[in-house]
């Protein structure tokens, strides 16, 4: 039984370590499985159209009839299989039938003599390709017979929702061959600099299916340029935050940039409220009252969030609804501003609580001295105790912030849902941010972690979401603990 | 020259209290206290610990109103002001009555604001005219030389002694009539204790001063009147050379001869 004995005595050590461990094990656990994210290959996708030099400047290539979509794409496009995407190009009999006159197509070869009559393409959706390989595709433009007019443009755009930006690649659009007979100027454009455009050709017509393959030949290459990690920190650092789409965006700013503004407001408007209720506490209150509103707050405090968050769902958000709704043209009730308000009252008692805490441990003494050199109460409270907790009203602030910061059901329930970046450039558009709907970092996890793939580059970048909101309010709690242990008074 | 207490002509009398009782719920932390208190004297309150002194002190600012279960009765005058009349300006009270407590307690501010700060909120002194109050408060309490240099530091940064001294220029720079003070050197060095006596002795040119000690040489060195108290009962009040040469009670001279407590 000495060992027991032993144990216990070395319960609190043993706790420490115990603690310490747990934490870094779970810090590594989150670090670990967010690797995840780097291991992701880039998708990239453009359609190129030939348009008629007549053609309303408003047709564009993702609109055009017989365009060609030159696409890598990296996730298998969820449960869209290669055959749906991969269409024949159209033979000249169907370019009559529909009255239109200018095509392209792709095929799978990259090499000019290889080009087979029967194997060009409309769409051409490929497998997976890690980011660090080359990938051209040959793209041949002609005209059916009827063609009237003597020039052609060759128009380019990224495919929807496609950001060229945040690919990992040099992407070149580059005439290989012009048709035979026809002199054109060699040209070479960069897709990231200029993602849309249009350039004039001489037009060219195919006389027959078989023809089709002597015409123009045009090359999209993509060259690698970033390493797989750097492009994903890119992409995280980027201003969307869309994982589902098919070129998908995992920018984290919206989130995080919702996440601390609402955090900010609320520590806004809880601070000041927070700290005048432990005030109110610890120095006003007579002992019968402090008696019953001290375990209210922390009744208060132990609320579930979630109910807190329904609390908002019902009352405040249609009360912001109703009586802000019309003057600011709010869609919804469930908006930032509603988020900051609940997140506010759950970080009140805290803050609150904690003050008062700090508070009481002011020396008596201080009060006293204050009192007897014939200062008021109020200036006993804003230049003697205050001051002397300042420290520890920091670190109660600091606390209840890191608490805010990290609540997931209240923002979940009233956020709105929607990640979007806060507008900055004007105070209108600002304001008129923090009453639209938006979406934090938690709820984001909480929301998405159910759905993902295990092991996917989603759910690697959901892990590093929670890195992140793991790194934030570890500061702000170490932060806490730095000014909370410098206190000022020594009595 | 010190007049003999039954000689005291009522304009001489600048604090009095008249079968003051004290309470703190139960127990009776005074009893029957009636003491007198001579103007620009030093009047030492002793006694075993426990027996009311700080309480005594603590009723003429109404320190002691914040202590749950505090309850007082019977008459008590300051200057001319009754401190637990309704009609009593509590912050003019504490004005005319400064008081310096036995642990140095400096706020948590620079020298110079500590000093300051009653002189500012009392009088609205700003700029050069509360820098000149500041001064000669610190001048007064022999605290100037040493921290001239220092002003804009936390005073927090003083020795325990040089604390105590900022404590009392604190008090000087609101210019009170009567200054309490409450076991001043108890927690001081020999010097820093001397000083303070001087202080005092200087002091009570122009200020009514009560202070509490458990030094019976200081209470003889300074004061000029002294009281003794026992189980919250007043046993002997007397001027000092009187009361520690020839005590009239068997307690007092026990007392101060270290027979008792
Ligand atoms: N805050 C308080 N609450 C309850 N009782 C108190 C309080 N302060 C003092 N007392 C009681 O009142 C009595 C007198 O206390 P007081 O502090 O006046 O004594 P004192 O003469 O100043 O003693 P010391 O020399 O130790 O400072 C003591 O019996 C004490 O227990
Ligand atoms: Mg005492």
């Amino acid at each position: 039984m000495r060992w027991l004995g032993r144990l216990f005595d070395n319960t609190v050590y043993i706790t420490g370590v115990t603690v310490s461990l747990a934490v870094l094990v779970m810090f590594y656990y989150i670090a670990h499985e967010s690797s995840y994210a780097f291991r992701q290959t880039f998708s990239w996708g453009y359609r190129l159209a030939l348009l008629p030099a007549d053609a309303d400047l408003s047709t564009t290539p993702n609109s055009a009839l017989y365009s060609s979509l030159v696409a890598v794409n990296a996730e298998g496009a969820d449960g869209l299989d290669e055959r749906e995407e991969t269409l024949p190009a159209p033979t000249i009999e169907q370019m009559q039938s529909e009255a239109a006159f200018l095509a392209t197509a792709t095929t799978l070869v990259s090499e000019v003599s290889q080009i087979r009559e029967d194997q060009l393409y409309r769409d051409d959706w490929r497998e997976p390709k890690p980011a660090e390989r080359e990938e051209r595709i040959l793209v041949l433009g002609y005209a059916s017979p009827g063609y009237v007019h003597s020039t052609m443009y060759l128009a380019w755009e990224p495919d929807h929702s496609f950001a060229p930006r945040l690919a990992p690649y040099r992407l070149v659009l580059r005439l290989v061959r012009p048709p035979q007979g026809v002199s054109v100027e060699p040209f070479e454009i960069d897709l990231k600099r200029q993602a849309s455009g249009r350039v004039a050709l001489p037009a060219w017509a195919a006389r027959s299916d078989a023809e089709r393959t002597q015409g123009y030949v045009f090359e999209v290459a993509a060259i690698p340029q970033t390493s797989t990690f750097w492009a994903t920190v890119r992409g995280v650092l980027s201003a969307e935050w869309a994982p589902t789409l098919i070129y998908p965006r995992y920018g984290i700013f919206p989130l995080l940039l919702a996440t601390t503004l609402m955090s900010l407001l609320a520590m806004l408007i809880a601070t000041p409220l927070g700290v005048a209720t432990a005030l109110y506490l610890s120095e006003v209150a007579s002992p019968r009252v402090r008696e019953w509103l001290k375990p209210a707050l922390e009744l208060i405090a132990s609320v579930p969030s979630v109910v807190l968050g329904y609390f908002g769902l019902m009352f405040v958000a249609p009360a912001l609804q109703n009586w802000l709704g019309q003057s600011l043209g709010i869609q919804s009730g469930r908006n930032l501003l509603t988020t900051s308000i609940i997140l506010a009252v759950l970080a009140i008692p805290i803050v609150a609580s904690v003050t008062e805490d700090v508070l009481k441990a002011v020396p008596e003494s201080l009060r006293e001295s204050a009192l007897a050199l014939g200062l008021s109460q109020s200036e006993t409270l804003w230049e003697v105790v205050l001051p002397a907790a300042r420290a520890g009203v920091v670190a109660a602030i600091l606390i209840g912030a890191a608490r805010v910061y990290g609540e997931t059901m209240i923002v979940w329930i009233l956020s709105g849902g929607t990640a979007t970046m806060p507008a900055f450039h004007s105070p209108v558009a600002f304001a008129q941010s923090l009453v639209s709907s938006t979406r934090g970092i938690p709820d984001t996890i909480a929301i998405e972690m159910g759905n993902v793939t295990f092991e996917s580059v989603h759910y690697g970048h959901l892990f590093l979401l929670g890195l992140v909101l793991f790194c934030v309010t570890v500061i702000a709690n170490l932060a806490a603990l730095r000014v909370g242990r410098r206190q000022v008074w020594r009595v | 020259m010190v007049e003999p207490l039954n000689a005291l002509r009522a304009e001489q009398v600048a604090v009095e209290t008249r079968a003051l009782n004290v309470f703190y719920g139960d127990t009776q932390a005074l009893k029957n206290v009636s003491l007198p208190v001579a103007r620009h004297r030093v009047t030492a309150l002793i006694g075993p610990s426990g027996c009311g002194k700080s309480t005594f002190l603590r009723c003429l600012n109404r320190l002691n109103d914040r202590i749950p279960g505090f309850r007082m009765e019977g008459k008590v005058r300051v200057l001319e002001m009754d401190p637990y009349s309704k009609h009593t300006d509590l912050i003019e009270l504490r004005r005319r009555v400064g008081m310096v407590f036995q642990k140095p307690t400096p706020l948590p501010m620079s020298i110079y604001d500590n000093v300051a700060i009653g002189a500012r909120s009392h009088y609205g002194l700003r700029g050069k005219l509360l820098d000149e109050v500041v001064e000669q408060a610190l001048q007064r309490a022999a605290l100037w030389d040493e921290v001239k240099d220092i002003l804009k530091r936390p005073a927090l940064q003083l020795s325990g002694g040089q604390q105590q001294r900022l404590c009392i220029a604190r008090m000087l720079a609101v210019d009170p009539e009567v200054i309490l003070m409450d076991e001043p050197c108890s927690a001081l060095d020999p010097v820093s204790t001397f000083r303070i006596e001087e202080l005092m002795i200087d002091l009570a040119k122009d200020h009514t001063v009560i202070v509490v000690t458990h030094n019976m040489q200081q209470a003889a060195r300074v004061s000029h009147y002294t009281a003794f108290f026992m189980y919250g009962e007043l046993v002997e009040y007397d001027a000092s050379k009187q009361l520690f040469l020839s005590p009239q009670q068997k307690a007092t001279e026990d007392y101060i001869s270290g027979r008792f407590g």
